[in-house]
């Protein structure tokens, strides 16, 4: 072993991390408070859906995933205040009014024969976008100086992919007919144009074209 | 999706056949067995000494997963029926959020343990009792009737079926009876603890949704299937109870409603067989 | 052959005594005992799922609670597949008790709890032969409950399962190897 008083450099030669990043301490702030706002309500859509699904498997993947969800709010509530905003809930607002749009179709859905579009509307539109938005984050945001937001993002991204996997695996169970390929297509096409409209979930930027 | 869901409405697949709280009141039966001699009493406690131990542990292990879905539900529906920071605290719907992930485990294993012990989805009625508690309209009372009255009885429910599988000697069910438990007592602390947060200066919605909780225990307590004699099929189980944050003085009351149900149970039963037997 | 039903009309369930009549006269062609009178007597009010057979007198007594004949989906409507399988469980340890080598057997009050499980397991054995709906793993954890959950009971569960014939020390002394093995 090299002597213990042996000046070494601060870096070691494989930590490749960088200062640089593309987002200030405010719109650090902005992007969390439009992700907690976006998990709070899929958590409590997931939760409010769980006793409208009759298929027993759909019903627990929900409860599993309302919690995944809450778990997300609850670190970006976390997170605001260590990014100076004291008052969690100033900055726990959807991106704009895009996205109380896209919400409220999402959850629209409520019989029991609509679980594809309850599906649908979580797997195929929201979960990608969610994961598109924090990738770019994660990827853009500075190495060093917001390490905790990359921290929970890591955390994040693994329940997202796990449960984007869950419900394209459930949806791909339920959808038999061309019928219900249709009906699957044209929900999230309705869906996604709202998303659009939206530029993503922390509006336009959401990841990085304006 | 509308807010407030009635019990009527829950989602279920064609296995399962829903009965309300009012079909089982009409049902004169008991489960109940009475000891005509009169020095003696009857033990009704779900025992593996019982003979019918099997059969009585397996619709009683229906009965907990059909619970736990509908805790699974209520869990759920507590996290979209309230608005954020308006009607509940964001931490509460956080709680609820959990609650519903466990919940979903319970129904993962109460399905394992049921294929385990040879019941089948859908074998037996589902009393829908256990979301008609979770339907009102103020947080508070949803959480005295769920976490405090039904989350409470679920600890006495899996406090007699753990003791079952320890004298069995059927390590699955002990095992599997031991981790719900731990939730169970976590989700009545959950609801103790918010009870008391919430309604810390407004003691009137406190006496209220105490009264609620009452109301659901007593529900609960009908027929006497639960009580600290062993006539009753289900304990109270006190040292849980009181891990969850009941007092003892709360545990009284429901030892005592359970006692008196028991009675009323007793001699509604001596009454129909005298009844029965005349007509005969 | 006479079969009686006790009572005739019921205040508690929605049964029929004469399709009760009916089912019973069926199962007993299906198993043999035609020769045999049988007296059924139903608790009605009673929910519990508890069957018994006093072969000590003529006719052979059958005792149900109403649980045991009941469609376990729909409270108190009475169930053709459970009246079936309760009265053909009462009937066959009838037959074995009057001519299948278990007169020797204590009455039902007196056989230890290992002792029923293993007699009950042996006769649902045989209703699944005669392709009645019988679910097997809800026997095997009745066998566990009295023999213990392990390896070596499973097996003398299985033994018990195939057996073509059986007595009633033959089957006392596999439940007793059984319960050794657990103990």
């Amino acid at each position: 072993m090299a002597q213990a008083s042996k000046a070494r450099a601060p870096f070691a030669p494989w930590d490749r991390r960088e200062i640089a990043g593309a987002f200030s301490v405010e719109e650090t702030a902005r992007r969390a408070g439009h992700y907690k706002w976006t998990e709070m309500k899929l958590f409590e859509a997931l939760g409010g859906w769980i006793a409208t699904v009759p298929e027993l498997d759909v019903k627990m993947r929900l409860g599993t995933h309302c919690y995944k969800h809450a778990w997300h709010a609850e670190l970006w509530h976390k997170r605001l205040p260590e990014l100076r905003e004291m008052n969690p809930d100033r900055l726990t607002v959807p991106a704009n009014d895009a996205m109380v749009r896209f919400i409220d179709a999402m959850t629209e859905p409520e019989a029991p024969e609509q679980t594809i579009e309850k599906l649908v509307g979580v797997y195929r539109v929201l979960i990608p976008h969610f994961i598109s938005a924090y990738t770019y984050h994660m990827n853009n945001t500075s190495e060093i100086t917001d390490m905790p937001t990359i921290r929970s993002i890591k955390f994040i991204l693994q329940d997202e992919f796990d449960d984007w996997r869950d419900g394209e695996m459930l949806l791909q169970s339920l959808i038999d007919t061309p019928e219900e390929a249709d009906r699957a297509a044209a929900h999230q096409a309705r869906l996604e144009k709202i998303m659009v409209e939206a530029g993503g979930i922390t509006g336009p930027g959401s990841i990085g074209f304006q | 999706m509308r807010k407030f869901m009635p019990a009527s409405e829950l989602a279920r697949d064609e296995r399962f056949s829903q009965i309300t709280q009012r079909d089982r009141m009409a049902d004169g039966r008991s489960t109940v067995v009475l000891n005509n001699d009169q020095n003696r009493r009857s033990n009704n406690r779900l025992t593996p000494q019982r003979g019918d131990a099997s059969e009585a542990a397996r619709a009683l292990m229906h009965g907990i997963f059909v619970g736990e879905i509908q805790a699974l539900e209520g869990a759920g529906r507590t996290c979209w029926d309230f608005t954020t920071g308006e009607e509940a605290p964001f931490a509460l719907k956080l709680d609820m959020a959990r609650q519903a992930w466990d919940e979903a485990r319970h129904v993962e294993i109460s399905c394992k343990l049921s294929d385990w012990m040879g019941a089948e989805i859908g074998q037996y009625a589902e009393n829908t009792v256990l979301f008609e508690a979770a339907c009102s309209d103020d947080p508070v009372l949803r959480l005295a009737g769920v976490n405090r009255a039904l989350e409470g009885l679920a600890i006495d429910v899996f406090t007699t079926m753990k003791e079952f599988g320890e004298i069995a000697g059927d390590p699955y069910l002990e095992f599997c009876e031991d981790w719900m438990l731990a939730d169970e007592v976590t989700h009545v602390k959950m609801g103790s603890d918010w009870l008391r947060k919430v309604t810390e200066n407004d003691p009137e919605r406190r006496k209220k949704a105490l009264e609620f909780q009452n109301i659901v225990d007593k529900m609960f307590s009908y027929g006497g299937s639960r009580s600290e004699s062993d006539e009753s099929s289900l304990m109270i189980a006190r040292r849980f109870r009181e891990l969850a944050g009941f007092t003892d003085t709360e545990v009284d009351y429901i030892a005592e409603v359970s006692m008196q149900a028991l009675n009323e149970r007793k001699a509604q039963i001596a009454e129909r067989q005298a009844a029965v037997a005349s007509k005969n | 052959m006479a079969i009686t039903v006790s009572p005739e009309t019921f205040d508690f369930v929605s049964f029929d005594a004469a399709y009760i009549a009916r089912i019973a006269q069926h199962v007993a062609e299906q198993l043999g005992v035609s020769d045999i009178d049988f007296a059924i007597e139903i608790d009605e009010t009673s929910a519990l799922n508890r069957i018994g057979t006093d072969t000590s007198g003529t006719p052979v007594q059958i005792t149900v609670h109403s649980g045991a004949f009941e469609d376990k989906r729909r409270p108190r409507q009475q169930s053709e597949v459970d009246t079936t399988l309760s009265i053909a469980r009462c009937m066959l340890r009838a037959r074995d008790r009057v001519r299948g080598g278990f007169a020797d057997a204590p009455a039902e009050k007196d056989l230890t709890l290992p002792q029923a499980a293993a007699w009950d397991t042996w006769i649902i054995a045989r209703l699944a032969r005669l392709d009645m709906p019988v679910n097997k793993q809800a026997w095997q954890y009745n066998w566990r409950n009295r023999h213990g959950f392990n390896d070596r009971a499973d097996a003398a569960f299985e033994r018990m399962w195939q057996a073509e014939s059986m007595d009633w020390s033959q089957l006392c002394a596999a439940s007793d190897a059984a319960r050794s093995i657990s103990a």
